[in-house]
């Protein structure tokens, strides 16, 4: 499997207790994880988030083939450009995190439609965690609601060329996101992480929604259990050839592996 | 301490309950820990204003099929929580009804208002001594420790069934339920009733999880529900190290494979897991020998 969901490093307001390297690679192990696509957790709440980057680059780098880094940058802040340049050239990474709530910008401001352009340019995967932590838990010193799903499907529209992951989200197929025949460009994958295989199993809804081709693996750890999504993919009603997909080859093919 | 011996005799009802669970939920969920029989202790069945509610009913007890959970014990909440007693004894007739669909796989939880107190007592009575339900399921009218919940708490005891109370602790920014009940209000009810078989709703349902394990530390009487959506790693590991894994009860609160996947990664002793699984509140049940 091939989890689009994964973050190492220290998350400001609750310990992750595998933030390391090597306790993500447990928890992967645990699993049957084989490579993840990992952020900075720091980097969420670091002003530069450029520092969470260079941290993760260099924790990361003796576990390449199976930690893949993904940048958070922030067009709101100072260099994006050059960080951008030196995630790519230096750190070899191929895709960026995006923190619209956290980072108080709007998607569809001048400057993130120019990143997300630039990064696209450079044959990146965009991803956008609708959420970090349910809102309910939050600590008091913060009040960040989720990415409102009108802003993503704007954007979307926006950068037609580029190529997204949604994490964290759930309750799609109640918006336009989910629906089958949006009008929306065929750009963006989601990921199972938070979404149900039961009852009113979304995940099966966007499958038929949206095409096999549109749903991909994720956990969220190490601020999650791996195993919610292991077993939502375990019970998933879809022909075996499909779960691969989910689990893995649809991740491949965005990663380009 | 209350009475643990089995009741002399049990009601038709509750013979019903005793029958083997489904063959069907044996049979699925391989990597549960042998010897276990794994019982939700905090489901819901449908609200009938729900149109698609016996579909609904259906596919609970089939995804319990697949996850291998042998038996689910469930209520009913009306829309306007602050019930009437009209309308929670329609709930729990309904909840009645899924008994008798469903058989060997619900089990009822009595879903009153204590704010009338006669009525609410009447009907934990019907419930319980006719119906063969297992326990009494409170939400936010009142915090668990105001006065009005004294006298089902008493019958909740007298009866040797257990009262599952709502329960978090939402950040201040969150949507306000005026009255929800935290730990410290559990604790204070546990404290003035040590006898009863207090349980603590959906650790994983939203809110400060470390905040409310926390506040139950020094309440010994009190049970903790592991259900809800949120999948925060390590939350099982924390309740089972400051509470101990005999306070702990596998519950999905409808949220089914974030619930089974916690108990599936959490880094605990096998023992430990089969307790929570349905060991613990097996022995919960034990009391009133409603299984």
């Amino acid at each position: 499997m091939i989890d689009l969901n994964a973050y190492l490093g220290p998350f400001a307001f609750r310990r992750l207790r595998y933030r390391t390297a090597a306790g993500l690679l447990r928890l992967m192990d645990r699993a049957k994880i084989e490579q993840a696509l990992v952020s900075s957790a720091a980097a969420i709440t670091y002003r530069n988030a450029q520092a969470g980057n260079e941290e993760l680059a260099a924790e990361a780098a003796p576990h390449r083939g199976r930690l893949l880094p993904c940048a958070v940058l922030n067009p709101a802040y100072a260099g994006w450009r050059d960080d951008l340049a030196i995630c790519h050239d230096e750190f070899g990474m191929r895709a960026v995190r995006l923190y619209p709530r956290w980072h108080q910008y709007r998607l569809t401001d001048p400057e993130c439609v120019a990143l997300v352009q630039a990064a696209a340019a450079r044959g990146w995967l965009i991803t956008i965690p609708v959420r970090v932590e349910d809102r309910r838990q939050q600590s008091w010193l913060v009040d960040i609601p989720n990415v409102d799903y009108d802003e993503i499907a704007a954007l979307l529209r926006r950068c037609p060329d580029a190529k997204f992951a949604l994490l964290n989200g759930s309750g799609y197929t109640g918006s336009l996101l989910g629906r089958a025949h949006n009008g929306l460009p065929p750009n963006y994958v989601v990921d199972v992480a938070l979404m149900t295989a039961e009852m009113t199993n979304e995940i099966g809804q966007l499958v038929r929604n949206l095409g096999e081709e549109r749903v991909v693996f994720g956990t969220g750890i190490p601020f999650h259990y791996p195993e919610p999504a292991v077993v939502k993919l375990e019970i998933l009603d879809v022909p075996a050839e499909v779960k691969r997909r989910i689990a893995s080859g649809n991740a491949r093919r965005l990663l380009g592996l | 301490m209350v009475d643990q011996a089995m009741p002399r005799s049990i009601s038709i009802s509750r013979r019903a309950l005793l029958a083997a669970p489904a063959a069907a939920a044996a049979a699925a969920a391989p990597s549960w820990p042998a010897g276990v029989e794994v019982i939700d202790a905090h489901s819901h069945l449908a609200h009938r204003a729900n149109p698609r509610w016996a579909e609904d009913d259906r596919a609970l007890v089939d995804a319990a099929d697949k996850l291998g959970i042998a038996q689910l014990a469930c209520s009913i909440l009306p829309a306007e929580r602050a019930a009437t007693p009209d309308v929670f004894r329609q709930c729990n007739d309904w909840v009645a009804d899924g008994m008798r669909r469903f058989p060997g796989r619900i089990l009822g939880y009595a879903f009153v208002n204590p704010g009338f107190v006669r009525e609410a007592a009447a009907e934990v009575r019907r419930c319980v001594e006719q119906r063969g339900f297992i326990g009494v399921k409170l939400y936010n009218t009142y915090f668990a420790d105001e006065p009005v919940l004294n006298p089902l708490a008493e019958l909740c005891v007298e009866l040797r069934v257990p009262l599952l109370h709502h329960a978090g602790r939402p950040s201040w920014l969150s949507p306000p339920q005026p009255r929800i009940s935290d730990g410290s209000h559990l604790s204070a009810l546990a404290a003035r009733y040590p006898e009863l078989m207090l349980i603590c709703a959906h650790i994983c349902g939203g809110g400060d999880w470390e905040w409310q394990i926390k506040a139950l530390r020094r309440a010994p009487s009190v049970y903790l529900d592991l259900a809800g959506s949120v999948a925060d790693e390590g939350v099982v590991e924390m309740a089972a190290r400051i509470l101990g894994a005999d306070r702990l009860l596998f519950a999905c609160d409808l949220s089914m494979t974030a619930s089974v996947g916690r108990i599936r990664g959490a880094e605990l002793p096998e023992a430990d897991k089969r307790k929570i699984l349905g060991q613990n509140f097996a022995r919960i049940l034990a009391r009133r020998g409603t299984r």
